[in-house]
């Protein structure tokens, strides 16, 4: 029980990541590598506002017009610029560093006496019998909230370019629409997204950390992916529902790992081994239903 | 002293176990932030430090061991199964220590940190040591005041001293910082070089050695594993690099006055005995190594032409 | 009004591989013509539709639309006035996206793409008309993703997406070339229709010259970057398969082949 609250907390929180990847890696098809510092970014942003005393909840906006700023410098850059999407991103990843640690003020900055978006007298008057999944239910809103908005702006005018500009960009172009523009749109959306999974991670851990970034494209990635696969042959399960069940089997899968209890080592080992499984299965199951049909 | 104290503890322990304990076996988590030598040495003096009071593996404890690799998101995963499997959690280094501590918040279970270089700047201690919540630890602070005379020592005309350190890492800022605050009573000045990963270590050498006597390291760990590049690059330069720990003076710095990461580790433990016995950990106050374990490597220093200085001749050689 | 007034273009100058497309290129395109463009491959056909659209810029000379300079005008502005369908039916329409998300989406053309609902309910019984006037049973697939259609039914989708709103120009590229005979025929059916009812001014490219003669009120022959041969209205309603033939092969025993 204590270990799948843990799995949720971490898996919820990581899929407003995932969730900003779905939009640049499938929506989008642009490979964007700023999200391993947007994502910081948010955390650096909610961190220092939350000890000079702003509500913690503010902050997570704050952070994601920050995230959504990041991402406009890569939008610009690709665009304007005629950088390649892979370099676009990988420079603004490399500069936001620092900006990171200047907003910060440095590498690494807790708040555990603050009231938090998770830890305030609200959450606190929750039901005792609630009391341990505070944090999970406190996350679970927002990414419903995020999940639900970020549907319906899918089924928008701007929503439907957005899907077009990663479909067929050609299209985009003969609708008299400038595709670079959306792209860069598109960049902001994610890389805001992203940003709000730093700010409510730095939250929940009450610190921020300038390498908690490291690797977040990739976990992205992998979530999105591991999701994708399983659902893909259940029109009713959404992209962006299957991004969040993707991260939280990636936490899952983690969580295992850890407690199988071997050696610390071979972790990174078994986690990879059970994605291969997950992989493997989903793969089985699609070929039974096909069969089935 | 310290063997009567942990004698007493044992005492005391030996007593409650008796009494009230009976046969019941503990669960220690041991979170380990990532691979690396001085970590390992803070693992088995802490596991040595509990078995010294009396819990003993196997027998009343067992431990669950993890390392998180460096991942900070492991970090924060590890620090929560912790929280709920554990009876007491040992966080060795900066961001695991964090991790447990807000891991544990809620349920009020003991962390006990070690290898924190500045448990006050991690929020881990109030400006007393002592804590509101259940942590404490020992801290591994250079000892930089004895590092400064013993350079001072070693290089009688020396002016400047270079640091490299890594941006990321809180305990180099804080190292970095009491090295400014002391360097001028000793007449030096601090040339600093901030990289933002291991790969600009090399780099960052270039730049800074012409601009200095002498380089003296911190415990930043993604320098230290450049040790191999940054000495090659001294040496050709003739200019003398001071190590933080005995592990880098054997690797080819010159000398340094550094924490023994075993002792530390055993301190951690018999701390972790402490609160197992009943103690509020927040309560006791962080315990800092004092140094003075000087080690120096005369090959080094004949290759450099260097002499080592009279009052440091009882030193430990490494290569003896 | 649409002109191409002495256009150069060069591929690749300077280097071994250098390839003169245009030399002084001059056309003019009058309202409501419906031109069939015909040539051996290479000789500039696509290249012209390119350069019109903005696709590639010209090197040399103007564009010019019903009076306005539009050599410096950037690709994506140009397709206010232009439609343009491809000869590969997967270029005009959004795989992903179902049938209806595609039509609502060419619907809103030159219109801002902003955060109101994508679909306009109201609109859905005439697009459900459209489709059932093609013929093909789309209309029964509103939902259906495009890329579960065939390349003809794509194609239908493309033309019907392309032209839903206001244009003055529409631009083929071998627009049936991918087809199968069949389908080809219902496509070039459907865009005579099209062409006539909304009375566009057309280019049409082709390697069909049957298409090319039964359509159309102009018939141009594109070799090597110049136009060897320009019929219109009369002149091209006397033309016969085996005058365009002849002029072939003319030019064929010029090239040498």
């Amino acid at each position: 029980m204590n270990v799948l609250i843990g799995i949720l907390e971490e898996g919820l929180i990581y899929s407003l990541l995932a969730l900003g990847v779905l939009i640049t890696y499938r929506v989008l098809d642009f490979p964007d590598l700023t999200v391993d510092s947007s994502f910081p970014l948010g955390a650096a942003v909610s961190a220092i506002l939350t000890v000079n005393g702003m509500n913690p909840v503010l902050t997570l906006l704050v952070a994601m017009v920050a995230g959504g700023l990041a991402g406009l410098v890569t939008g610009i850059i690709h665009v304007k610029f005629k950088v390649r999407d892979l370099l676009s991103g990988i420079i603004v990843m490399t500069g936001l560093y620092s900006i990171n640690l200047r907003i910060a003020g440095r590498a690494n900055l807790p708040f555990f006496n603050m009231n938090t978006l998770m830890n305030n007298p609200f959450v606190k008057s929750f039901p005792a019998a609630l009391q341990p999944w505070s944090k999970v239910i406190v996350v679970l809103v927002i990414v419903l909230i995020v999940k639900v908005l970020l549907d319906l702006f899918m089924n928008t005018k701007a929503g439907f370019l957005l899907r077009a500009v990663g479909d067929n960009k050609t299209v985009v172009t003969t609708l008299a629409c400038d595709e670079g523009f959306v792209k860069i749109e598109g960049l902001v959306l994610a890389n805001a997204l992203v940003a709000l999974a730093g700010a409510v991670m730095a939250q929940k851990n009450r610190v921020f950390d300038i390498s908690m970034g490291t690797g977040s494209m990739v976990f992205g990635l992998a979530a999105v992916i591991i999701g994708t696969n399983i659902f893909k042959n259940r029109q009713k399960v959404n992209s962006s529902t299957a991004a969040i069940i993707g991260s939280i089997i990636y936490k899952a899968c983690v969580a295992l790992a850890l407690s199988l209890g071997l050696v610390p080592q071979d972790l990174k080992l078994i986690t990879a081994v059970l994605f291969l499984g997950i992989l493997i299965l989903g793969n089985g199951l699609k070929k039974k239903v096909k069969f089935h049909a | 002293m310290k063997k009567i104290t942990a004698m007493i503890i044992a005492l005391v322990l030996a007593l409650s176990l008796c009494c009230t304990a009976g046969a019941k076996t503990l669960t220690i988590g041991i979170a380990q932030f990532a691979e690396h030598p001085s970590l390992d040495n803070c693992r088995t003096g802490f596991i040595d430090g509990l078995a010294e009071a009396g819990y003993v593996e196997g027998d009343n404890v067992e431990y669950i061991l993890q390392n998180a690799q460096a991942d900070m998101g492991l970090t924060q995963q590890i620090a929560q199964q912790m929280a709920q499997e554990c009876d007491l959690i040992c966080a060795i280094a900066t961001p695991m220590a964090q991790a447990a501590v807000n891991a544990c918040l809620d349920n009020g279970k003991p962390v006990i940190y070690t290898a924190v270089s500045d448990p006050v700047a991690a929020m881990l201690a109030d400006a007393e040591g002592k804590s509101a919540l259940n942590t404490t630890g020992t801290c591994d602070l250079l000892p930089v005041e004895a590092q400064l005379k013993m350079i001072r020592a070693f290089l009688p005309e020396a002016k400047t001293i270079g640091i490299l350190y890594t941006t990321s890492e809180t305990n180099s800022e804080s190292q970095l910082k009491l090295y400014k605050d002391l360097a001028p009573a000793y007449g030096f000045e601090i040339v600093e070089a901030g990289v933002s990963m291991g790969a600009d270590v090399p780099l960052a050498m270039d730049n800074i050695l012409p601009k200095v006597d002498c380089i003296s390291n911190l415990t930043d760990n993604t320098v230290v594993s450049y040790l191999a590049v940054m000495i090659d690059k001294a040496n050709t330069a003739g200019k003398p690099i001071f190590g933080s720990e005995i592990e880098q003076v054997k690797n080819g710095c010159l000398a340094a006055e550094g924490v023994e990461y075993i002792s530390l580790g055993r301190q951690t433990g018999l701390m972790a005995a402490e609160v197992l016995n009943g103690a509020f950990a927040g309560e006791i106050a962080f315990w800092s190594s004092e140094g003075g374990d000087m080690t120096y490597n005369s090959e080094v220093a004949s290759a450099l032409g260097i002499a080592i200085p009279a009052e440091y001749a009882d030193g430990i050689d490494v290569t003896k | 009004m649409l002109e191409l007034r002495d256009i150069s273009k060069v591929y690749s100058p300077g280097s071994v591989n250098e390839h003169v497309l245009f030399r002084h290129f001059n056309l003019t395109v009058e309202d409501g013509q419906f031109i069939s463009v015909v040539g051996s491959n290479g000789s500039g056909k696509t290249s012209m539709l390119n350069l019109i659209c903005g696709s590639i810029p010209a090197d040399e000379g103007k564009i010019i639309i019903n009076g306005k300079d539009i050599t410096r005008v950037r690709e994506h502005k140009r397709y206010r006035t232009i439609g343009r369908v491809y000869q590969n039916p997967a270029m005009g329409t959004c795989g992903n996206m179902t049938i209806l998300e595609n039509m609502a989406m060419a619907d809103n053309k030159n219109r801002p793409y902003n955060i109101t609902p994508g679909i306009n309910r109201r609109r859905v019984a005439e697009y459900r008309a459209m489709l059932s006037e093609l013929g093909l049973g789309l209309e029964d697939k509103l939902g259906v993703p495009v890329s579960n259609l065939s390349g003809g039914q794509r194609q239908a989708l493309s033309l019907l997406m392309t032209t839903l709103t206001p244009i003055e120009f529409l631009i083929l590229d071998e627009h049936t070339a991918a087809l199968d005979p069949k389908t080809a025929e219902i496509i070039m059916q459907l865009t005579g229709r099209i062409v006539k009812e909304k009375k566009l001014t057309t280019l049409m490219v082709t390697h069909n010259l049957r298409y090319a003669l039964e359509y159309g009120n102009r018939l141009i022959m594109m070799h090597e970057g110049n136009i060897v041969m320009d019929h219109a209205d009369e002149a091209k309603q006397a033309l016969k398969l085996d005058d365009i033939l002849g002029k072939f092969n003319e030019i064929s025993i010029e090239c040498g082949n």
